[in-house]
């Protein structure tokens, strides 16, 4: 049965910038993200875990924004998409997928990006089995995958020569 | 003034045959992509629908009290609010005989598949809109629902629409040639019946629009993501009773489509009609639970086929009979079963038979509506490339050596049985070479120990030809092009493709800017808006940008060359002909030093030269318009090699190698053309190893989530390598689609591989899904 929605006030760090909010207790993170704080550049795919298309870093570690509540990110820290490079100055990583076609329609792209820039955090020279087996959590329908394979492989290229940002 | 300061050397700019970067995704990498989910207006509401649990059932009564009275809840509309105050829509594109009943946005009488949108609710937001579907009370009686082909052809079962007297929605019969005399003749004839199971298109975004009603000028907008924005607006006016004029479609950014999204869908006329009444905008994003249970599914085909065959490996002639399950409502504007002539038509393929027949028959059942996915006529192609594995099993022939037997000349001395052209396919060609980088005869020799091991591994390969844009017959639609030179010296082209994800503001603007000699960037594509692109019947779909848009874009950036020659000739007093823009300078040839920019081409012919008298010419303009049908089409044309290994333990399937040698002409952009190789690939590991959208026998929906429709990830996708052929038409635009070509025949590569490698256990693939446990079975494990 309905009841009243309750709500609580939400602290958060999202790309380094304080941003705070009202929120009803069962809003997810990433509508949350969304509609309150217009960061659009998350997607939500799928609503149950298992796309990843809506993938940011919560203290570094990447997570499911629809699988969280806004509430349960009250005091912490996260990235999104819109934390890297812009379109007149992308990051190596971005360079690095625009130059391998990583993407097509672009819906994905998001959680993909997120994921790859956690896995090169922790292993910064991954196989191509590794990458694969961390890429395993995001789902993609245009490319087969093999051009985001390859796009990690050469930011990670990138990365090593000392373009870390 | 353009910033053109150098002129670089001759051609420099061009970018065609190159894997120029994609300008989409300077956006699309930055979290700046637009789409639907991503619009916001002030006042806009939230849509949620209601959908039936039942596959079929009578709706006794609704009661929406209690939900209207939920704070927040501004509107609830049912199916009678739909017959009272909109038009149903029908296909506009349907066979001859093809039976339907007009569609409504919400079901009226009764619900006819899991899903079946009864109720639509609009609030505040999308939390609330979805609590007072929970209040909304709901009385049905359940009736007895198709779930197989068999009910749906039952005369004395229940009927999906009871206006008519039987679920045969169509009935076709197609014969070619010699058919009865070559099964008279033949030494051997060799029956299988092939299935293709249920499965859905699952672009990454689903469907969703925000439909913008403004009472006070009466101008209605519909924001979503289409792939045919001109015939969605059609019929939102037809439906709504909006004039056309004063009804607009406009695209941002399309997550994905692959033929899902060509559809007028039923709740575009619903979340339309809901923002007409209540005057407000109202946005609608479908979660993935409806989307896998009500946007749309596709594939599901049983053929019982049978070839006249000599002993020496020629094919006759091939007949048989389909039926086709086309879901409760038909598609609109293109009727999914529609396709079954297609499939006829297409069937014969490169092959040189005496003789092709297939009856169809469309049935109606308690199912989502069966619509375009990608290739959507690729049962002929699949059942075709298994039958001549069959045919090669039976007389113990190597099946490369079946395919070489049969291919037909391409000399343009045959044609196909139905009458298209094979004028120039390359399909004997391909097959050589993928045989040769797979190095084929190792791997036989190499199959022989590995099975003396013990070890199960098994080698498949499939031809197919890709209509892009296919024979003219029947092709009938041209696609129209728009370009302009803007005051800046920038080039806008717009263009009739809806592009959701193949890069078209890329591989148009490569088209573009080197008819033009101007550097990429300097050219925008514009689409996807119906107030200023062209009208296109189709927009994105069947292959068809590669060469009718770009086609079209080379002619009407062609004409509007000439006439900025025209002008610049006037302006530096020399002749048309013997100017030349290179690099966006123009310049008269071999002199680059005297020239001009299109930017002051522009300013002449936009603005009255501040420093003479002259007027503005009212001749040439810079605007050019042109439209490209294709001329007498072609073939993109190809052989995909699968080799794989299975695990008798747990019955998966590793493919060992996939390898592809394709002919697309020349490539507009090679990456591009990769991607929606292995894309198509991708979903044909899918379709054949994971993905059901499965129903039980009572039309139960049984595949509602991620975790229990499997699409294939990173893990379970091949490497994919790719060889091109860049054999040329001999026409004006050398560039052929390659949007389905991947999808259409990988299915046959892989199940040709894995009934190879099962040989040894006397397996017969007959249906198309084969995940662990069917494997299992048909290797006699369990």
């Amino acid at each position: 049965m309905t009841t009243t929605p309750t709500t609580q006030s939400v602290q958060l760090t999202v790309n380094g910038v304080a941003r705070s909010g009202e929120t009803e207790n069962r809003k997810t993170l990433v509508d949350f993200l969304r509609d309150d704080l217009e960061l659009t550049g998350t997607h939500v795919g799928c609503e149950h875990g298992v796309c990843g298309a809506c993938t940011i870093l919560l203290d570094g570690e990447p997570v499911r924004s629809c699988l969280m509540l806004a509430v349960q990110a009250n005091g912490r820290s996260l990235e999104t998409i819109e934390g890297l490079g812009s379109p007149d100055d992308l990051s190596p990583l971005q360079q690095a997928f625009r130059e391998s076609h990583g993407f097509q329609c672009g819906f994905c792209t998001p959680g993909f990006v997120m994921t790859t820039v956690a896995l090169l955090r922790e292993n910064p020279d991954p196989s191509e089995a590794e990458i694969r087996h961390c890429l395993s959590g995001n789902l993609c329908r245009c490319t087969g995958y093999q051009s985001i394979v390859e796009g990690v492989k050469s930011a990670a290229l990138a990365l090593q020569a000392g373009e870390n940002r | 003034m353009t910033a053109l300061s150098t002129a670089a050397g001759i051609g420099s700019t061009r970018t065609v045959g190159t894997a120029a970067l994609r300008v989409e995704d300077l956006r699309i990498l930055t979290g700046r992509g637009r789409y639907v989910d991503d619009l916001k207006f002030p006042g806009m509401l939230h849509a949620a629908f209601l959908r039936s649990p039942f596959a079929h059932a009578r709706i006794l009564s609704i009661d929406v009290s209690a939900a209207l009275e939920l704070p927040g809840v501004v509107g609830i509309f049912t199916g009678a609010d739909m017959a009272a105050r909109t038009t149903g829509i029908e296909p506009l594109v349907a066979p001859p005989g093809f039976r339907s009943e007009p569609v409504f946005g919400l079901a009226i009488d009764k619900v006819r598949l899991v899903g079946d949108p009864v109720a639509i609710v609009v609030a505040d937001s999308r939390y609330i809109a979805e609590d007072a579907c929970e209040l909304i009370d709901i009385d049905y009686e359940q009736l007895e629902a198709i779930g197989t082909f068999e009910q749906a052809l039952d005369p004395s079962g229940p009927k999906v629409f009871e206006s008519l007297d039987s679920n045969i929605m169509l009935e076709m019969s197609n014969s070619y040639g010699e058919v009865d005399e070559s099964f008279a003749e033949a030494e051997l004839i060799v029956r299988r019946t092939f299935a293709q199971h249920r499965v859905a298109q699952v672009p990454m975004e689903g469907r969703g629009g925000v439909s913008h009603f403004d009472p006070e000028s009466g101008n209605f907008v519909y924001y979503t993501g289409t792939q045919s924005p001109h015939s969605l607006k059609g019929y939102i006016s037809q439906a709504l009773g909006v004039p056309l004029e004063q009804t607009r479609v406009v695209n941002g950014d399309i997550g994905g489509a692959f033929g899902l999204k060509i559809a007028t869908h039923r709740e575009d006329v619903a979340l339309c009609a809901a923002s007409y009444w209540l005057g407000r905008p109202v946005k609608w994003i479908e979660d993935r639970n409806e989307h896998l249970l009500a946007s749309g599914q596709a594939r599901e085909e049983r053929m019982e086929l049978e070839a006249a065959v000599n002993r020496d490996g020629t094919i006759l002639a091939m007949r048989g009979t389909m039926v086709l399950d086309q879901g409760a409502y038909p598609a609109v504007p293109f009727v999914g079963g529609g396709i079954v002539g297609l499939i006829a038509t297409m069937m014969p393929g490169p092959y040189a038979f005496r003789g092709f027949a297939m009856s169809s028959q469309v049935v109606a059942s308690n199912k989502c509506t069966y619509s375009a996915y990608r290739a959507p006529w690729a049962m002929e192609t699949w059942a075709r490339e298994r039958m001549i594995n069959v045919i090669a099993a039976e007389l113990d022939l190597d099946p490369a050596a079946v395919r070489r037997k049969n291919f037909a000349a391409n000399d343009g001395s045959v044609s196909m049985l139905s009458g298209a052209t094979l004028l120039d396919n390359s399909c004997a060609q391909t097959l050589e070479r993928v045989l040769e980088l797979g190095e084929y005869d190792r791997l036989r020799t190499e199959q022989a120990a590995a099975r003396a091991q013990g070890r199960c591994v098994g080698i498949g390969f499939a031809t197919f030809i890709e209509g892009a844009p296919g024979p003219a017959a029947g092709r009938g639609l041209n696609e129209q092009s728009i370009a302009r030179v803007e005051p800046d010296g920038q080039l806008s082209i717009f263009t009739t493709q809806a592009p959701n994800g193949q890069g078209h503001e890329t591989t148009l603007a490569q088209i573009a800017s080197d008819e033009m000699g101007i550097p990429i960037g300097n050219v925008k594509i514009y689409h996807g808006d119906t107030a200023d692109t062209p009208y296109a019947l189709i927009g994105t779909g069947g292959s068809r940008a590669a060469t009718l848009a770009s086609g079209s874009v080379l002619h009407s950036s062609r004409k509007l060359k000439a006439n900025v020659l025209e002008l610049a000739a006037e302006m530096l007093e020399a002749n048309p002909s013997d100017l030349v823009i290179e690099d966006g300078l123009i310049h008269p040839i071999g002199v680059p030093t005297v020239h001009l920019t299109l930017a002051e081409v522009a300013a002449r012919a936009y603005a009255e030269p501040a420093d003479t008298s002259e007027p503005v010419l009212a001749e040439p303009t810079l605007t050019a318009e042109a439209a490209y049908d294709g001329g007498i089409g072609s073939w993109s044309a190809g052989t995909h090699f699968c080799h794989v290994e299975i695990d008798l333990q747990t019955g998966q399937v590793k493919i060992l190698r996939y390898l592809v040698v394709e002919d697309c002409g020349r490539m507009i952009n090679p990456a591009v053309v990769e991607g929606q190789v292995r894309g198509g690939v991708a979903q044909g590991v899918g379709e054949v190893l994971f993905e059901w959208s499965a129903y039980d026998d009572q039309a139960n929906f049984l595949a509602g989530t991620f975790m229990d429709y499997l699409l294939p990830t990173a893990s379970e996708v091949p490497r994919i390598d790719i060889e091109h052929l860049e054999n040329e038409p001999n026409e004006e635009v050398f560039f052929r689609g390659v949007g389905e070509g991947g999808l259409l025949i990988a299915p046959a590569a892989i199940t040709n591989a894995i009934e190879d490698a099962l040989s040894p256990y006397g397996a017969q693939i007959n249906d198309q899904y084969l995940p662990p446990a069917k494997i299992l079975e048909l290797a006699k494990v369990i």
